[in-house]
């Protein structure tokens, strides 16, 4: 079931990610749907399904973007283990815990593609720090906008959530 | 608070740093083919297979959106266009009628100014403004009287032929006997064969010509012209056509005429003003 809930929620993403290619093309260097997803589903602290996530959601952004195949899924992969062992030894729960796991997130996925672009391409990302810092607002806001959603309106919670108490 | 160790899962670390070796590898594949013209691998290619099917339709979706968003407002165009049209269609109607009419009245009033400047009698131009041509008495008014130099037995014609002469004047308007009338008699002639005689209304829609001997000449289709014998109307004004001539009981012919002018449309006229002989030449007896 959870997966048929991340197939969906991956079904979602890539409809986003096409309608905003077909009619705001650059849209998508400011917001990144494949970011709050894979955070998303990692909340629930399973490593080994959050890594899952993150290679296949990853894989499906290197299909249908212009960038190295498997660049996204490798940061994206970083980003969901990231999220999914904190929240292994923490239980957050809450708008506020998960926008700053997916902050974090956005962050760490910018910083892993910038760093394999340098290492691999070696070509500097021009206006990193701009883009990073828009990309990290946008996201967050409409990340935080479909968590209140699932969690107000369809009293949903993250996938596969433990039941354990906070950590500190 | 440490959480115990037993609800911690196993972290499979080693799956992690497997999997980003492994990813790491095929993107430095991916980089390398692309520098030698294979832009994507097969299993990117695959990937891309089997969620194609998602941007297929939401392509088709916004193809579509577009379409009937495009569609619609095409209609919408094409409806305020049409409703603007239709006001044009109105209005160039409306204007082609009042050149039409225009048209119609200049070609009227053309062919009587210029059969007004046939008569070298002074002429005037009148309107007419009520009609009788369904009584016994046949008769119109028109919009010319005394003040305009109209007087009584003054001739009326239009462009098409004798309509009758004025037998009463006020100071604006004027009457007008019709030839139709039985009480009117005109000095006529057979155009071709120029044989007099005179015509008197039937008090119906057709004439009589009277005092043609049982041997004259008269067909039907012969034009009748005015005689200028009268004494009041002037010579050479159509007025009628033949359209049956009998042997009559006496030494004369029965001649039926079609009136020249089509009574029912009568609207501009000509008014011309004859000379009138005096009372005194008509009563002299040498």
């Amino acid at each position: 079931m959870r997966w048929l809930r991340f197939a969906i929620g991956l079904l979602i993403a890539l409809t986003l990610h096409s309608l905003l290619d077909s009619f705001y093309p650059n849209a998508l260097a400011f917001f990144n749907p494949y970011v709050i997803l894979v955070v998303y589903y990692s909340m629930g602290g399973n490593i080994l399904g959050a890594i899952a996530a993150g290679v296949l959601a990853g894989f499906v952004q290197d299909a249908f973007s212009n960038a190295m195949f498997g660049l996204h899924a490798f940061s994206l992969t970083v980003c969901a283990y990231v999220v999914a062992y904190i929240n292994s030894r923490l239980a957050l729960r809450g708008t506020l815990a998960f926008g700053a796991c997916l902050g974090g997130a956005v962050i760490v996925n910018e910083l892993v593609i910038y760093v394999l672009v340098n290492i691999l391409v070696k070509q500097r990302i021009e206006m990193f720090e701009q883009a990073l810092l828009v990309k990290t607002i946008f996201t967050l806001l409409f990340g935080m906008f479909v968590y209140q959603l699932l969690t107000l309106f369809l009293r949903e919670e993250p996938i596969e959530a433990t039941r354990r108490p906070a950590a500190w | 608070m440490a959480v115990p160790t037993d609800v911690i899962p196993r972290r499979p670390t080693l799956l992690f740093i497997v999997v980003l070796a492994l990813l790491f590898v095929l993107m430095s594949f991916s980089q390398q083919t692309r520098y030698l013209g294979e832009t994507r691998t097969m299993f990117e290619r695959t990937v891309m297979t089997v969620f194609s099917p998602v941007p297929k339709f939401v392509s088709w979706v916004g193809g579509s959106a577009q379409d009937i968003h495009h569609g619609y407002l095409d209609m919408r165009r094409a409806v305020n266009e049409n409703l603007e049209l239709r006001r044009t269609v109105a209005s160039l109607t409306t204007e082609n009628l009042k050149l039409r009419q225009s048209e119609g009245d200049l070609k009227r009033l053309r062919s009587l100014l210029a059969y007004a400047e046939q008569f070298d009698m002074k002429t005037s131009m009148g309107q007419t403004i009520m009609l009788d041509t369904a009584g016994r008495f046949k008769s119109i008014i028109i919009d010319r009287g005394s003040a305009d130099g109209v007087q009584v037995n003054d001739v009326v014609a239009n462009a098409n032929g004798l309509l009758g002469r004025v037998v009463l004047t006020t100071n604006d308007l004027a009457k007008v006997q019709l030839v139709t009338d039985n009480n009117c008699s005109v000095g006529s002639l057979i155009e071709r064969t120029r044989r007099q005689g005179v015509v008197r209304g039937s008090g119906g829609t057709s004439l009589h010509l009277f005092d043609i001997p049982s041997l004259a000449d008269v067909q039907p289709g012969d034009r009748i012209l005015t005689a200028g014998i009268d004494g009041i109307y002037p010579r050479g004004i159509p007025i009628g056509t033949v359209v049956r001539a009998e042997p009559g009981q006496s030494l004369f012919k029965t001649v039926t005429l079609k009136p020249a002018v089509d009574f029912g449309t009568i609207e501009e006229v000509i008014v011309i003003h004859t000379r009138k002989v005096p009372p005194s030449v008509v009563r002299y007896a040498p």
